[in-house]
């Protein structure tokens, strides 16, 4: 008995050597090991035998049947790895060749920049307000605490439109129409575009972009303002920048100033950017002057708030070095690819 | 943490209903995770006794139970003036005192009614716990107390109606982990006193040298404590009703009266205790005769079975309780079986310790063993709380137990706990939560939540070990707050009770006197304002990024434009594009006006970047143009953009092909779809710079969301582009933001359940006529099934060889759902060939 059974398994693997598929496995299962295979016979011949010799009988069977499990699994791995092994090298592949990208393509450096202001005020918890290009007299200086004769009203300075109003000089006209709107407290900050009557020149455009910010609260004091001015500037250009004012006038704001961070390019010590001061005007700023409080009916002795604008070209030139305002507006292609990614 | 509320009122006088002492507890930090209302039953439920109970016969199980139920009156009594009922319960037996439901009582879940059970009639039923609501043992009827009278309600019984709170406490308060702890919190937060339970020290019958214990701590620094009291003469049996019910209610399974009492000793003060059998204790070696308790650690691969049978080896690390020779408990954790209190236990040890919480943790996480006990020892208790523990249990004992206590009371306490004094800041208080409390406010809280009153001081930070360091304000100094306490800050002092281990810092105290004085006391600062309009801000910038990720670049140009610029678009003088805002000052006569479209400078912009040997070009602008309005000028933002020459990359391998008129009616779609934006109307774009043929425009409620289309030769020539020798397309596309903005002003974005059943998928590929559009073959096939049919997909069209002239081949995918039962072959098979008819009928389709 023992005999037959070993030529069985020795038959049994034989065949399984053969297989080439799982499919031809299970046929090779099916005869051995199968409700019809001799082995599964053997079982039933079992009942014949003396209950002495049983268990020894059945260990046998048992034994044999591991065998030839063992053999299908041994093959069945076999196959497989067969088949992993032809899948990966298929064809002769050369992986200096160039990658498939997906032709993004990119924003321009102007809204990467506003983008990043956005997200640092965001962050702060200011909020975005948003005001119309056109403004009139009332919004753009008159609320504003700028006299009648005040130099910035002339032709020279602002557009005027026919048929009545102008075209804004700053976005500080957001502020006033949030402060007619909205009752303090005030966070906001206003990005957006502005016209000044500025011939281009590398410095200079008719059209440009500006961020100005307010913040109007009971106890808001030129220390907050100071504090926020910092945040930014480290927040914006880098942990190691500093920033300052220094006094200087704006109708608008008492005590006014102007801002200044510390030169991003040389750190301070001096280089051709920051015409050897260190400093790098920024923009100005101050506390919002109570009479415009006033005029917008908030009660100057309740409240106080601080304002600063800043602008974004000069923003984007400074950070991404570039020497020129107008090439922002040329949108030369090779200009804009240099963006992509969006990073700053 | 379950508590009933009928013996929460035992310390506190509670005059608040169920909701409002929710609120009450969640608000004082103690979060009550679910109520359960166990409601009156009807006054027919009541205990009766039951006579006889006979096996019925020809069943394994019921009896015919003669039940007497006293005076009470009911029509169908026997002759000998009882109840017959029959009972399916194992317990039940002759001379029991049961609870009976008579017919027509309404019980938790059942109304009981007069029934014929194996043809023998049952007038009522006897009841288990269950049955009647108050736990879920259902293993047999309620077994009274011999002594119970007839006729009794069961709402006298077991004091109903009551709620169960089921409470979470936070891990920092293990004072909260009993009755007592809970109503000292709300006795502080509602200033109602706490009415402690007044212990009666039983007198010691039991003289000390009857009942010698050796007791040896080895471990004081993992077991600070340890109380042993002796009793004598103990009988073990049932407890009564009150506690068995208090228990019940409280989550736990009555045992007998020895371990219902430490149980209920556990659950009123929050202090787990434990009784050995006296006689279990084996003594050790060198002192035989006398039994031991030895606390220590367990040897390596010590052996101990507990209580519920389970074997443990222990390590060498775990903390046991030992008698003279092999561990009797884990301690803190879990007794074992050899000294667990029997029916025959006569004299035992009762302890009541303090472990530290380390170990206690430590043991349970390796032994994977956690118990009512553990749950406590491991948050920590103070050593202060075992002593009033023990008395309680003593007290319990020799009542309930009719045992003699011994006069030896064992108290191993090496090193007695300090107290803790604190100091808190009144300024402090109003710094760190943002109002001023009143001075007298703040002790009286503090006072009712244990805390003992010491003395106003000079505020000094540190520890402080003896109250005598800190110089006590007197009243006159007190009234110059102003002048001479400037500099210095007022403090209260007080002594911090043991149990509140949760307090070693100011702050921890102000957190109390904040949580009890109530967190919504703390005023907010500012109101939210909205100013920013957020949605209109998150979709320019989703409308931006789209196009970015197709690969267009963004340009800025000057608000600026001329009325020339527009005529050379196509615009006529009477349109609208051409009623423009002029400047009074302009600098050139190119930017004499304000721009009514985007669209010429992107041509400008795509001119200049063509000339600059630019092939394939996607810019796109997002921008304002102004109109002239009543008072106020109009200024929509737009998102307009221009593309020329491939679609994508050229690429060895990743082909691309020319920008077509479907590459770019995809940009506007794609956009639109992304904005959840539906159920638009495609109508002509008549633009004058677009090809009629090949351009679209997108409506929602009659306003303008997008167009698309190509650039027209004589437009682009105006624009110094000449298309011939350029031998591509320009395109345009444009979405008007303000209406895109408005549309999906109202958009939520609802998560739907994903579909279970799998979908089939069926191609059909037909010719048919070249008038008819595709539009109208979707149509006609969502018809048929438009709920089966999820998705159509337009998989191939073919124009060509073996296609007659005039005809189109089609070949389209449909995805076909149930969304109840999963599809067979004969369902889908019946759907196509449906689709297929219609098809051939409506549109004369030929199939391939």
């Amino acid at each position: 008995m023992e005999e037959e059974l070993k030529e069985l398994v020795k038959q049994a693997e034989s065949d399984i050597l053969v297989c080439a598929s799982y499919n031809d496995l299970l046929n090779i299962k099916a005869k051995y090991l199968g409700k019809k295979s001799v082995l599964n016979s053997l079982y039933a011949k079992m009942r014949d035998l003396p209950s002495e010799e049983r268990p020894a009988f059945g260990n046998l069977i048992n034994a044999t049947r591991k065998n030839i499990e063992d053999l299908l699994e041994k093959q069945n791995k076999a196959i497989k790895e067969d088949a992993w092994k032809k899948s990966e090298n298929r064809t002769a592949i050369d992986l200096t060749m160039p990658g498939i990208f997906s032709s993004r393509g990119g924003l321009h450096p102007l809204t990467i920049i506003r983008r990043e202001i956005d997200e640092v005020f965001l962050g702060l918890g200011f909020e975005i307000a948003e005001g119309p290009d056109i403004d009139d007299d009332f919004h753009n200086f008159d609320a504003l605490n700028t006299p009648p004769d005040h130099p910035s009203r002339n032709l020279a300075d602002t557009f005027y439109l026919e048929g009545g109003g102008l075209l804004r000089t700053h976005t500080s006209t957001v502020q006033v129409r949030v402060m007619e709107k909205y009752p303090p407290p005030i966070k906001i900050i206003s990005p957006g575009c502005c016209y000044r009557n500025d011939k281009p020149d590398p410095s200079h455009s008719p059209v440009f972009h500006q961020v100005e910010a307010l913040v109007v609260d009971k106890d808001i004091s030129l220390s907050d303002m100071k504090d926020m001015l910092s945040q930014f500037a480290s927040i914006m250009f880098g942990k190691n920048v500093s920033s300052r004012i220094r006094p200087h006038f704006f109708p608008f704001t008492e005590p006014s100033a102007e801002m200044d961070i510390s030169c991003v390019v040389c750190g301070g010590t001096g280089c051709r950017v920051c015409k050897y001061s260190g400093w790098i005007e920024m923009g100005g700023a101050g506390m919002v002057d109570p009479n415009v409080f006033d005029i917008l009916g908030i009660d100057s002795e309740i409240y106080t708030g601080y304002a600063f604008g800043l602008g974004i070209e000069r923003i984007a030139m400074l950070k991404y070095n570039i020497p020129d305002l107008r090439i922002l507006y040329e949108n030369d292609l090779r200009m804009l690819r240099q963006f992509k990614g969006e990073l700053r | 943490m379950k508590i009933s509320i009928s013996w929460l009122a035992k310390y506190l006088e509670i005059k608040e209903n169920t909701k409002e002492l929710e609120e009450l507890l969640t608000f004082s930090g103690i979060e009550v995770e679910a109520v359960q209302n166990i409601p009156a039953l009807p006054e027919t439920v009541f205990s009766a006794q039951v006579i006889s109970a006979e096996p019925v016969p020809k069943t394994d199980h019921l009896k015919l139970c003669l039940v007497d139920i006293g005076n009470y009156p009911y029509p169908e009594k026997t002759p000998e003036g009882y109840l017959q009922v029959i009972c399916g319960a194992p317990n039940c037996k002759t001379g029991m005192m049961a609870v009976i439901a008579l017919p027509g009582s309404t019980l938790a879940d059942i109304t009981i009614k007069k029934a014929k059970i194996k043809g023998i009639e049952s007038n009522g039923m006897l009841c288990s716990e269950k049955e009647l609501g108050i736990s879920d043992n259902h293993s047999g009827i309620i077994e009274l107390e011999p002594d119970t009278p007839i006729g009794r309600s069961v709402n006298e019984l077991y004091e109903l109606p009551d709620t169960v709170f089921e409470l979470e406490i936070t891990p920092n308060r293990p004072d909260l982990l009993g009755y007592i702890g809970i109503a000292r919190d709300l006795s502080a937060k509602l200033g109602r006193p706490l009415k402690l339970p007044e212990i009666d020290i039983p007198v010691a019958k039991c003289r000390a040298e009857t009942m010698p214990l050796e007791l040896i701590n080895k471990v004081p620094e993992l077991c600070p404590r340890y109380i042993a009291r002796l009793f004598d003469k103990v009988k073990v049996k049932e407890s009564p009703l009150w506690l068995k019910s208090a228990l019940i209610k409280s989550g736990l399974r009555p045992i007998n009266n020895l371990v219902d009492i430490t149980n209920y000793v556990m659950l009123e003060y929050g202090h787990p205790l434990h009784c050995f059998d006296y006689e279990k204790l084996a003594s050790l070696p060198d002192k035989p005769g006398i039994p031991a308790i030895v606390i220590r650690q367990a040897y390596k691969d010590e052996p101990i079975t507990t209580l519920d049978g389970k074997n443990y080896i222990l390590e060498g690390e775990e903390m046991v309780i030992a008698d003279g020779i092999k561990p009797s408990a884990i301690a803190g954790i879990m007794g074992g079986n050899i000294s667990a209190i029997s029916e025959n236990t006569k004299r035992i040890v009762l302890e009541s310790a303090a472990f530290d919480p380390r170990s206690i943790r430590r043991t349970s996480y390796k032994l994977k063993i956690s118990s009512d006990s553990s749950y406590r020892f491991e948050r920590h208790l103070s050593e202060c709380s075992a002593p009033d523990a023990s008395l309680r249990a003593s007290q319990f004992i020799c009542e309930l137990a009719d045992a003699e206590l011994c006069e030896v009371v064992y108290d191993n306490y090496p090193v007695p706990e300090k107290s803790l004094i604190l100091g808190v800041r009144p300024s402090r208080y109003a710094k760190v939560i943002g109002y001023e409390l009143e001075e007298e406010k703040i002790k009286d809280y503090l006072q009712r939540l244990g805390l003992k009153f010491l003395r106003y001081g000079i505020w000094k930070p540190g520890k402080i070990t003896n109250i005598s360091e800190i110089r006590e304000l007197d009243s006159e100094t007190l009234k110059q707050k102003n002048t001479a306490l400037q500099n210095q800050e007022k403090a209260h002092y007080y002594l911090i009770p043991p149990k509140r281990v949760d307090l070693e810092r100011e702050i921890d105290i102000i957190e109390e006197i904040a949580r009890l004085d109530g967190y919504d006391k703390a005023p907010v600062k500012t109101k939210p304002q909205h100013i920013m309009d957020r949605h209109s801000y998150r979709i320019k910038k989703v409308a931006v990024d789209y196009l970015v990720s197709r690969g267009f670049y963004e340009t800025l140009n000057y608000s600026f434009s001329e009325p020339e610029l527009m005529r050379k678009l196509g615009y006529q003088e009477s349109d609208y594009e051409l009623d423009m805002i002029f400047l009074k000052n302009p600098q050139s006569s190119n930017q004499s006006a304000m721009r009514t479209s985007l669209i010429p400078q992107l041509l400008q912009n795509l001119a200049y970047n063509l000339n600059r040997d630019e092939k394939n070009i996607k810019l796109f602008e997002l921008g304002k143009t102004y109109h002239r309005q009543e008072t106020i000028s109009y200024e929509p933002y737009y998102l307009a953009a221009i593309l020329t020459g491939l679609n994508k990359d050229e690429h060895w391998q990743d082909k691309a092909s020319p920008i077509n008129v479907f590459w770019v009616k995809g940009i506007v779609e794609e956009l639109l779809s992304l904005l959840h934006l539906e159920n638009w109307t495609v109508q002509e774009a008549k633009k004058p710079y677009l090809s009629q043929s090949e351009s679209a425009a997108y409506y929602l409620d009659n306003k303008e969301l997008a167009y698309y289309g190509k650039l027209t030769a004589p437009v682009a020539e105006n624009f110094d582009i000449d298309l011939i020798e350029l031998k591509q397309d320009i395109w345009i596309v444009q979405f008007s933001m303000e209406n895109l903005i408005v549309a999906t002003h109202n958009l939520e974005i609802q998560y739907q359940e994903i579909p279970r059943l799998p979908s089939v998928i069926r191609d059909i590929s037909f010719l048919i006529s070249e008038e008819i559009p595709y539009s109208k073959i979707v149509k006609t096939i969502a018809e048929v099934d438009d709920k089966m049919i999820t998705d159509i997909i337009a998989f191939d069209e073919y124009r060509g060889k073996q296609i007659p002239n005039g005809k189109r081949s089609l070949t389209l995918r449909l995805k076909i759902r149930d969304k109840e039962k999963t599809l067979t072959d004969e369902r889908v098979d019946y759907l196509v060939d449906s689709v297929i008819k219609k098809l051939e009928n409506t549109w004369k389709i030929t199939m391939r």
